[in-house]
């Protein structure tokens, strides 16, 4: 399979070959362009999008949870949902990145509800043909889009501050009514970072919500909102604390709402709430196994068109040490094929991907301590796995563990290739 | 144990080149002259990928500021440094914003060697773009041959009169010293998972 080039002409076809593949194989290039470049394949979660989909079309105001590992499909999922959305005619889908729109770090309650009416105002503003042309729609809903605005991104206002609310002093002494001053004051929005922990209720954004709501439902008969970015908040108590009060006003609204979740939720370590309580369906989504009989990872592969630079045998095992990670799996057909091109290889050998499976295996290894990788080896030796502890919840976070069933864990396979085992200590 | 492979620049500029757009890599900086070497690796960027290069340290930049730097403009190369203050707080935050900081360009996380440890345990959204491909940025911008590795160990072993075995049993016993000999030495003989 491998051998030296040596004239230039066959150096360029060879170079753009690797290129072709590797622009395939990309797993940080962004879903939208993956979709349509048609780089997807669509039934790999038994066409899960339709499901979501089609449920939130069908129950207004009906929440849903995509609860999955890092690297998992999720936005795909998502991008696939709403563009089926889309197809309908009658819905009018938002798909919104949270964490793209503000510091999820300091999210607080009300962030959902103002990034949604952001989203809904611009639609008006920016996409909406009729807005642009009816001055009486744009009288309609100029007060509504200014507390849009205001109650996302903040606004300066001048207060009354009465004398005595100031302590005493000398500046005090000097103020020209008795009563007290005015003063501008900064009041901060829900999305402009840093966002202290305000206490509004989110209810406050109710009222202009529902005047766009009732203008957009003279075209579309459902709205449906996609919150990705979610899963990024890895503790399940923060999930929580931004959640709950947003999701709420979303239900009273008959808004549908698709979020995507941090695997943490599932396993309720540290939070006492059940997700299943509040959403009507929470959807997991697994790792895919790489077992022989299940040929999933394999047409994931041959959708890319792997099969270019890639063997049969070199493909089973990329499939096999992805661990079912879907950007596992594009990961090392990419860097498999970039160590091909490097070492001067005309396709991938197995000394390519090894060397690929190695880099990925270490990168997992690093930062474990020893008590951790005594869990994985207890794990990988008596299958047993304690999901309650939070301990044990990082690793499966951190995807050092991988989920396959409620019954079935098991070691990252890239990364049990490198654990050092206790006889290579003692040697 | 082997460790990371170690590229010289022009190599990691060659395969970020050979990815094509919204490459992540992460480089671990080569204890010694790390200043150089990253500035060596940001000559040799601009080079071959024929774009320009820009420093951007991690650890006093907010998340405005950062999203902000990083998408104006979003199609050049963009070394991010993480240094020795990046906390763990400060992982983290980076990690949940790992939207804000995709774009068109390449993106380079500039590491400390035990910085990888923050990087998989505080970030793994980011290690996940990352995946395998963290590189050690060969010492002195070339590739280390057998000899010159087995040479540079004797060097080491007489300097501090200590075998490979010793340095490996300290440092599993946590009894190592975070110097960069010693993080060095690790890494020379395959342990770089102890550092």
């Amino acid at each position: 399979m491998s051998g030296l080039v040596s004239t230039p002409g066959s150096q360029l076809q060879r170079r753009d070959r690797f290129r072709a593949y590797m622009r395939a194989f990309n797993p940080t290039a962004p879903a939208p362009g993956v979709i349509k470049a048609g780089l997807v394949c669509e039934d790999l979660h038994r066409f899960l999008f339709r499901n979501l989909a089609g449920r939130a079309d069908l129950e207004p105001g009906s929440q849903q949870l995509l609860v999955g590992g890092i690297g998992s499909g999720k936005t795909t999922e998502l991008l696939l949902a709403r563009r089926w959305l889309r197809d309908q005619g009658h819905v009018l889908p938002f798909y919104i990145d949270i964490s793209k729109a503000t510091d999820l770090a300091e999210l607080n309650t009300g962030s959902l509800v103002a990034s949604f009416g952001v989203a809904l105002a611009r639609h008006f503003t920016n996409d909406f043909d009729d807005y642009k042309r009816d001055p009486e729609l744009r009288k309609k809903l100029g007060q509504p889009f200014d507390e849009v605005w205001t109650y996302a991104y903040g606004k300066r206002e001048t207060v009354w501050v009465p004398r005595e609310d100031l302590a005493s002093g000398p500046d005090v002494d000097d103020l020209e009514d008795e009563e007290g001053y005015y003063a501008v004051r900064n009041v901060p929005g829900k999305l402009k970072p840093p966002l202290p922990a305000l206490r509004r209720d989110v209810q406050h954004t109710r009222a202009p919500l529902e005047k766009f709501l009732t203008a957009a439902r003279e075209t579309h008969k459902e709205i449906v909102v996609i919150f990705d970015g979610l899963d990024r908040l890895l503790d399940a108590t923060k999930f929580w604390s931004v959640a709950q009060q947003d999701l709420r006003l979303f239900r009273e609204l008959k808004v549908s709402v698709l979020a995507t979740a941090p695997l943490s939720v599932l396993f309720r370590v540290g939070v006492a709430q059940s997700i299943s309580d509040h959403f009507d369906r929470v959807q997991h989504l697994p790792v895919i196994a790489a077992d022989p009989e299940n040929g999933s990872l394999r047409s994931v592969l041959e959708k890319r068109r792997g099969s270019e630079l890639l063997s049969d045998q070199d493909a089973d095992s990329i499939c096999h040490y992805s661990g079912g990670v879907l950007r596992d799996l594009i990961s090392l057909s990419r860097d498999a094929a970039e160590e091909a091109y490097v070492s001067d290889h005309d396709s991938i050998t197995v000394a390519d991907v090894e060397k690929v499976v190695h880099q990925l295996g270490i990168g997992y290894l690093r930062g474990l301590g020893p008590g951790a990788i005594e869990t994985l080896l207890n794990l990988q030796s008596s299958k047993s796995f304690q999901i309650d502890q939070a301990a044990n919840v990082e690793l499966l976070v951190t995807r050092r563990v991988l989920e396959y069933s409620s019954t079935d864990f098991r070691v990252h396979p890239a990364l049990l290739s490198v654990i050092p085992r206790p006889e290579s200590k003692s040697a | 144990m082997p460790e990371f492979l170690s590229q010289p620049s022009v190599e990691i500029a060659r395969r970020l080149e050979l990815r094509g757009g919204n490459a992540w890599i992460a480089v671990l900086s080569p204890p010694g002259g790390p200043a150089l070497a990253l500035d060596e690796l940001r000559t040799e960027l601009r080079s071959i990928l024929q774009i320009s290069a820009r420093v951007l340290p991690l650890g006093t930049a907010t998340f405005e500021g950062l999203r902000e730097a990083l998408q104006q403009p979003n199609d050049d190369a963009v070394l991010l440094s993480a240094g020795a203050d990046l906390t763990p707080e400060k992982w983290s935050s980076l990690d949940i914003m790992r939207s804000a900081l995709e774009r068109t360009g390449p993106v380079i996380l500039w590491l400390a060697p035990n910085d990888v440890a923050n990087l998989t345990q505080f970030a793994p959204n980011i290690r996940s773009f990352i995946g395998g491909s963290i590189f050690i940025a060969a010492p002195d911008g070339g590739i280390m041959t057998e000899e010159d590795r087995q040479r540079r160990v004797k060097e080491l072993e007489k300097q501090y009169q200590l075998t490979n075995g010793e340095i490996v049993r300290r440092a599993e016993s946590k009894q190592l010293p975070p110097e960069p000999h010693f993080v060095e030495w690790l890494v020379l003989i395959g342990r770089g998972d102890l550092v």
